[in-house]
């Protein structure tokens, strides 16, 4: 009687142990994919391409944040250290905008190599789906080494997803990285559609294109850079908001090229680079009073309304104004437009002019004086070309302020040093290029004693 | 196991058939010796003729026969941790007696893993607190409970706020980035630790403990080296706490009793700080020395400090605490039981603050037959945790107030508080701390089950099998709204703007399985060798849901809900985690002649958190102890009731990380509007547990029929394979990956007395603990710095993980004093490079104890006893982080300043150690070397603490007797009375990071501990 129970007991505990003992050790990851199963199926194509995009999106801030906070465009009134050493002209290789940049341009890089080693096996996707999603992934991987190589110089060329040998990688020279983003983003359009089923979000032939002419215009070979905003402005596919306003306030407008976009869902909120709370809520950086002269100036016209003013915030040394290009508080307008058709009006206009052509219809002034009438503000009538030039200057300031060019174009132009130095006595040639960031150089020996001189 | 079966089966018929055979002789008396509080049988009982040498021992049933007593004699039964009892026979043939237990600290039978075992044959360290330690202490939960009561424990509160963190901390930290928790077991099942709620308050947390009624407590044991905590294998790294609840007593009276407390609490200590006349001369003087002019800052004599708010008192009160606790327990033979309710109500000193716990118990125990039992136990508890925001929140209650500028009035002239858009009030970041204590709503509302159900059969009396399923359930609430005049509801738009409100709920849930078998006996003449065996297995899964939704924009302050107010909601989850554990787990035991004490444990353990390969452990332990009071040449030494050696070695593990971590993963993402898959996490297929290898040795003895006992032990851990993030460069396209990155070790000595000084009318008992653990980082696999802590100005932060220093290393400038010339701050130039820079930073203190302890002093004289408690921390540092705002040498004229302003330099010649005030409104805190975090900031946190003094009073007896009332029982008890410390900020019990290990001891406006004075009654009937 005893043993019979003790038998089954036994048998029992048994059963139960071994079926329930796989359950409890292998629970369903719920909220998580391992990688060994993305991209083995067609399935997950349309989802990892989102992967991709959002991978872009994560650099959108940091190019703002490189564009316009190391240039001479806003003060720091927040409690923010990396906000402080920018405004202040007291860049530290420490510095996590400059971490968070770095790495921003990497997980680009991962997921552009990740699409290109898993998607060319995967059945049952047509060729032309692959063909696309690889050229949308080459197109951003050179986007984000073209803008890697503007903000730090020369960067790793990293082209696979090896861990082991990305994790000790030299840095190539800026030449060999921008030679890399060409051959990928001129090799991406010809897979890329004319215009994106999926919206104004995602890459194109002429997003290629608007990059090409950003390239080459930076490259200083203006005959190309304005071959290829031609071809942009030409494509109709875009046209210029009738007011400024517009492109101030509101998202997607119809001169959007390339914009990273936002929901009320996934709004970076009050990160550290939000701009909407750097900007707007915690105003972390204010609009210098320098900038606001200017920005205010007649020839500027209504792109004042770059920026908004609240009397009351007005105390010490805060001048009481805000940048307004991202939105209010209760608007969600995170969105940050990465190419539009202003600009192109703006590489033309200075590709244009460096060749000689400053009037007629295929002249500087005739794209400059685009964005005049549009701006209500005085035309151009006529000017030498160095006139011209730095009208140019000016007028991509009134245009792009805060849309992440101005520090960009001052170095391009050789300009830096003299526009700095006259808004801070901190400024050196160093800040021509942020720091390769300090954990890198910690982490990756292969950066062992190669940080950009002066930090 | 069939031949055990057997054996016993048979053994135990022949057993009965001799007892039938000899009750049929003449004058023998037969009978069973049972426990006297859970009847359960006693094999091995002495029962002798007083006398003579007649004797004889029980059988495995309990069972004895004695043959040829003679007429008028008293039968012996003594047993050890039994109290010795002598029967006459008279003329009786069967005797049945219940041993009371003898309740020696020798004796005390302890809890320890899955079972029990008596005090004199621990070979490794276990400590025991029973609940008459901590029930005149009106302790929250079983983690403050153990504060200053046993060696080698430290207990740390986080803050004075109730209900809140506390930090337990065994033998030290064995870990950077997992749990540094002991396993807190309840009743036999893990129950959660640290936080519940979903909302961070400015680093201070809730705390789970605090849903567990500390009157339902019985005991808790502590389990502190290899031998008694490697059977719970990989969880058991940083100790094991046992907490065993009340349980009825079989065969006695049923007993009710009823316990009042009420009392009044308040802050220890105020911090110090400037009024407006002397905030305003400060700030004239800093203007001036920066170049500016002060009345054009608005800083005017007679008209900015017209007004002078003592902030800190504004937003505090004499807080009221009282608790009701009604309990019955008895029990018959069969059927015992142990009941309560309890309610307690504190107050929280910080306007609306309060803690409030609703609970009840439920154990059970029945005996359906000689063979089979079962029982239960359920504990069900809800509580309302009324929180308001502290620390490092820049609309904290405590911490506004204390860096809020005195000009400013709370209340406007009609009485109405004024509000961060106030017209004439400054707003950022002088939130009015009032309302900010009085309008938001943050409610944690937290239900606890724990409830178990065990089933007990004895195949025989020695081979029991034992079974339990049992659950830990905790269903949190979070309740959070802030109307449009409060700092995140109106001030801040990107955040609130018109309102802001976050629901979120959580639950989490522990099943429990565990099964054992155990098998105890003995063999040779006198029983010389006694064997005990264990076998049990156990399965474990914690599921956790959580879920949250936040809502911006309400269109009036009377809407408080999403629903209906129409609300913006742009923020929402959901949340579903689970994680299991399988083990099988063994232990055996012999002894020899009472004398050499041998055991070994070992647990093999399946966790879910660790990849395919490293899923399996195997944590095992070796034991032993030598009793040399029992050796021959002792015999002379008849004083030693106890003297033994002890030594114990093994292995315990730490897998408290987060699941999934070893898996490479995908996560969904986001953009313009559209859902996809991005690279989330690097994963590590060769994760695996840390690992803590434990040396113990110890001497214990007791003295003078326990008038003395003294426990001395001694460690040496060391755990290897911390797990931590091994950084990676984002070249990778990730920033690092779970990895087993390196080793720290603690060692220690720790040291218990228990004496009764004097045992006459007056009665006078110490309880004496200390402790020291070294604690060291041995090896980085990683040459980075690792920086833990708050950013700092000045240097990267302000904690770092260095070999060779312990965790809560704090980092930064050598400060050596002002410069009597200048009034700036000196820093030692650690690189010799004439600049002082972040380079210069070095080891500037660190956070850990070198001693710590308690003692109690219990008097008793008649009626009265009185208990008197130290508690103690010695060589501890404290980074006194507030103090870089409160000593800002004029970075900006925002905040209020410490009192310790007043001896700044002001002139050429001043000797002081506070640098000058100089204010400019565009320099950066890196432009202001004396803003640098240096060891200016640091300082010693030492202190003694009169924990508590409670004076009881027991109601004699004959007073009682016509009212039908047992006893009564008045108590006036003090907690935290006096504190003795060197240490300038409020109070030196502090950790704003609550629960951080490697950024421990920090004080950024971190609520100060309290002080209760209560009075309580006990009836019982």
């Amino acid at each position: 009687m005893k043993l019979s129970i003790k038998k089954i007991f036994l048998v029992c505990f048994a059963g139960w142990l071994l079926t329930g003992c796989q359950d409890l050790l292998n629970p369903k990851p719920n909220n998580i994919l391992s990688a060994d199963i993305v991209l083995t199926s067609p399935d997950d194509v349309p989802q990892v391409r989102i992967g991709l995009y959002n991978a872009l999106r994560s650099t959108a801030a940091l190019s703002v944040v490189a564009g316009d906070l190391t240039a001479d465009l806003a003060i720091h009134n927040g409690t923010f250290t990396v906000y402080n050493e920018l405004s202040n002209k007291r860049i530290l290789s420490t510095n996590s905008a400059a971490a968070t940049f770095w790495a921003g341009v990497y997980n680009v890089v991962y997921i552009a190599n990740f699409i290109e080693e898993r998607l060319p096996g995967l059945a049952g996707v047509s060729t032309t789906d692959k063909n696309q999603l690889l050229a949308e992934a080459r197109l951003l991987r050179g986007y984000a080494y073209f803008i890697g190589a503007n903000t730090f110089g020369g960067i790793p060329l990293v082209t696979t997803t090896d861990v082991e040998a990305n994790s000790n990688i030299g840095r190539s020279s800026k030449e060999e990285i921008l030679a890399f983003a060409l051959e990928d983003i001129t090799r991406a359009i010809e897979n890329l559609p004319d215009t994106a089923t999926t919206g104004v979000g995602y890459a194109t032939k002429h997003v290629a294109r608007a990059m090409l002419a950003r390239y080459y215009l930076y490259q200083s070979d203006w005959v190309q850079a304005e071959q290829f905003a031609t071809q942009v402005i030409n494509s109709k596919q875009y046209s210029l908001e009738p007011n400024f306003s517009t492109i101030v306030a509101k998202d997607f407008t119809s001169e959007s090229i390339l914009e990273v976009g936002y929901t009320i869902t996934d709004d970076p909120g009050t990160s550290t680079y939000g701009l909407n709370n750097i900007f707007v809520g915690r105003r972390e950086v204010i609009p210098a009073n320098s900038f606001l002269l200017k920005i205010f100036s007649e020839e500027s016209g209504d792109r004042n309304l770059t920026v908004s003013f609240d009397a009351s915030k007005q105390r010490g040394n805060d001048n009481g104004f805000s940048v307004a290009k991202y939105g209010t508080s209760d608007e969600d307008n995170n969105n940050i437009v990465l190419f539009r058709l202003g600009e192109m009006y703006l590489i033309r206009a200075e590709a244009r002019a460096r060749q000689g052509k400053l009037t007629g219809t295929d002249g500087a002034i005739t794209d400059i004086n685009v964005l005049r009438t549009r701006a209500k503000a005085n035309t151009i009538v006529s000017g030498s070309q160095s006139d011209l030039l730095t009208a140019i200057e000016n007028e991509r300031l009134y245009e792009l302020a805060f849309e992440g060019h101005r520090w960009y174009d001052l170095v391009r132009t050789g300009r830096a040093n003299t526009v700095m130095t006259a808004f801070s006595s901190n400024w050196k040639d160093t800040y021509n290029v942020w720091p390769v960031p300090q954990t890198e150089i910690q982490r990756n020996p292969g950066l062992r004693g190669s940080q950009n001189p002066g930090y | 196991m069939n031949i055990f079966l057997r054996f016993g089966l048979s053994f135990f018929v022949s057993i009965l058939l001799f007892c039938e055979l000899s009750a049929q002789q003449t004058r023998t008396i037969t009978g069973k010796v049972t426990q006297s509080e859970d009847n359960e049988v006693m094999p091995g009982v002495s029962v002798s003729v007083k006398g003579t040498t007649n004797g004889t021992l029980t059988d495995v049933s309990g069972n004895y026969s004695i043959s040829n007593v003679p007429e008028k004699s008293l039968l012996v039964f003594s047993f050890i941790g039994r109290q010795t009892m002598e029967v006459p026979i008279g003329n009786r043939a069967t005797i049945n007696v219940q041993l009371e237990p003898n309740v020696t600290e020798l004796t005390q039978v302890v809890i320890t893993g899955y079972k029990t075992e008596q005090r004199r044959d621990i070979r490794g360290s276990i400590a025991t607190i029973t609940s008459d330690k901590f029930k005149d202490i009106p302790v929250m939960g079983m983690d403050q409970a153990l504060q200053g009561q046993v060696a080698g424990v430290q207990v740390t509160q986080s803050s004075g706020t109730p209900g809140g963190g506390i930090s337990v901390r065994v033998r030290g930290s064995t870990s950077i980035s997992a749990s540094n928790r002991p396993l807190f077991i309840v009743d036999g099942i893990p129950v959660e630790d640290g936080a519940l709620g979903l909302r961070d308050f400015g680093g201070q947390n809730d705390n789970a403990f605090s849903t567990i009624n500390t009157n339902d407590i019985e005991s808790i044991e502590i389990l502190k080296d290899a031998s008694a905590k490697a059977i719970y294998g990989s969880r058991a790294a940083n100790g094991v706490v046992l907490v065993t609840t009340k349980r009825g007593k079989s065969n006695s009276r049923t007993t009710i009793e009823g316990d009042v407390q009420r009392g009044f609490i308040e802050v220890v200590r105020k911090p110090e700080l400037l009024n407006s006349k002397e905030l305003l001369e400060l700030q004239r003087e800093a203007v001036i020395n920066g170049g500016g002019d002060p009345d054009q800052l608005g800083l005017i004599p007679g008209v900015t400090d017209a007004i002078n708010t003592d902030w800190v008192d504004a937003v505090l009160r004499r807080a009221i605490y009282q608790q009701y606790q009604l309990s019955a327990r008895g029990g018959n033979e069969r059927t015992r039981f142990y009941t309560s309710i309890n309610y307690r109500d504190e107050e929280g000193v910080q306007l609306n603050n309060k803690f409030v716990r609703f609970s009840g118990t439920l154990n059970l125990d029945h005996k359906a037959t000689d063979k089979l039992s079962f029982g239960n136990n359920l504990m069900i508890s809800r509580t309302r945790n009324d929180r308001v925001k502290g620390d490092n929140f820049l609309d904290g209650v405590y911490s506004g107030a204390i860096k809020s500028l005195p000009y400013y009035s709370p209340y406007n002239e009609q009485g109405q508080l004024l509000g961060p858009n106030s017209p004439g009030y400054p707003g950022f970041p002088n939130f009015n701390p009032v309302g900010q204590a009085l309008l938001p709503r943050f409610q944690t509302f937290t239900t606890k089950i724990v409830a178990g159900l065990t089933a007990e059969y004895a195949f025989l009396p020695n081979l029991r099998f034992r079974t339990k399923v049992s659950t830990d359930y905790n269903g949190v609430t979070d309740d959070q709204f802030e109307p449009s005049t409060t700092a995140i509801g109106g001030y801040l738009p990107s955040v609130g703007g018109k309102g802001y409100g976050i629901y979120g709920s959580g639950t989490y849930i522990t099943l429990n399985n565990s099964n054992l078998l155990t098998y105890t006996f003995t063999k040779g003449e006198n029983d010389k060798h006694s064997f005990d065996f264990l076998l049990g297995n156990e399965l474990l899964q914690r599921t956790e849901r959580t879920a949250s939704v936040q809502g911006r924009l309400y269109p009036r302050d009377e809407f408080t809900y999403i629903s209906g107010a129409g609300a913006i909601v742009d923020d929402g989850g959901s949340f579903l985690v689970s994680n299991g554990l399988v083990s099988f787990f063994g232990e055996a035991k012999y002894k020899f002649k009472d004398k050499y004490l041998f055991g070994a444990t070992a647990r093999y353990d399946g966790s879910s958190r660790f990849g395919r390969g490293k899923r399996y452990g195997v944590f095992p332990s070796v034991s032993a102890a030598w009793r040399i009071s029992s050796e021959d040449f002792m015999k002379a030494y008849t004083f030693f009731d106890d003297l033994r050696l002890k030594a114990s070695y093994g292995f315990t593990g730490n897998e408290r990380i987060g699941d999934f971590q070893f898996l490479t993963q995908f996560g969904g993402s986001n953009y313009n509007g559209a859902t996809g898959l991005s690279p989330s996490a690097l994963g590590n297929n060769n994760l695996q547990w840390e690992k803590t290898r434990e040396i113990n040795v110890g001497i214990e003895t007791s003295l003078w029929s326990g008038r003395l006992g003294v426990t001395l032990d001694v460690y040496s851990n060391l755990t290897s394979k911390l797990l931590n993030t091994f950084p990676l460069p984002t070249t990778t396209g990730f920033g690092g990956f779970q990895g087993n990155i390196g080793s720290v070790s603690n060692k220690g000595v720790e040291l218990s007395v228990n004496a009764v000084i004097v045992d006459r009318v007056i009665k006078w008992r110490t309880n004496f603990n200390i402790s020291h653990n070294k604690n060291r980082v041995e090896s980085l696999a990683d040459s980075l710095p690792l920086y833990r802590g708050y950013e700092a100005s000045g240097s990267s932060n302000t904690n770092i993980i260095k070999v060779g220093e312990p965790l809560g290393t704090f980092w930064g400038l050598q400060f050596l004093g002002v410069d009597p010339a200048t009034g700036d701050a000196i820093y030692r130039d650690n690189t010799g490079d004439g600049t002082i820079s972040a380079d210069d930073a070095q080891v500037i203190g660190n956070a850990q104890p070198k001693l710590i302890g308690g003692i109690t002093n219990t008097f008793s004289w008649k009626n009265l006893d009185l208990s008197v408690f130290f508690q103690f921390s010695y060589g501890n540092e404290i980074l006194n982080f507030s103090n870089t705002t409160l000593l800002n040498s004029g970075q900006d004229i925002l905040n209020n300043q410490s009192k310790a302003a007043l001896r700044r330099w002001r002139k050429e010649g001043d000797i002081t150690d506070i640098p000058r005030y100089q204010y400019n409104p565009d320099r950066s805190e890196e432009d202001n070397p004396n803003t640098y975090m240096s060891s200016r900031f640091v300082e010693d946190g030492s202190y003694l603490r009169l924990k508590n003094i409670s004076l009881g009073y027991n109601v004699p007896k004959e007073w009682l007797s016509r009212f039908k009332v047992q006893s009564i029982r008045v108590l006036l008890s003090a907690t935290n009375l006096i504190t003795l410390t060197r240490y300038t900020g409020a109070d030196p019990e502090v950790s704003t990071l609550d629960g951080s290990t490697a950024a421990q001891g920090i004080d950024l406006f971190t609520f100060p501990q309290v002080k209760t004075i209560m009075a309580g009654i006990t009836v019982g009937f």
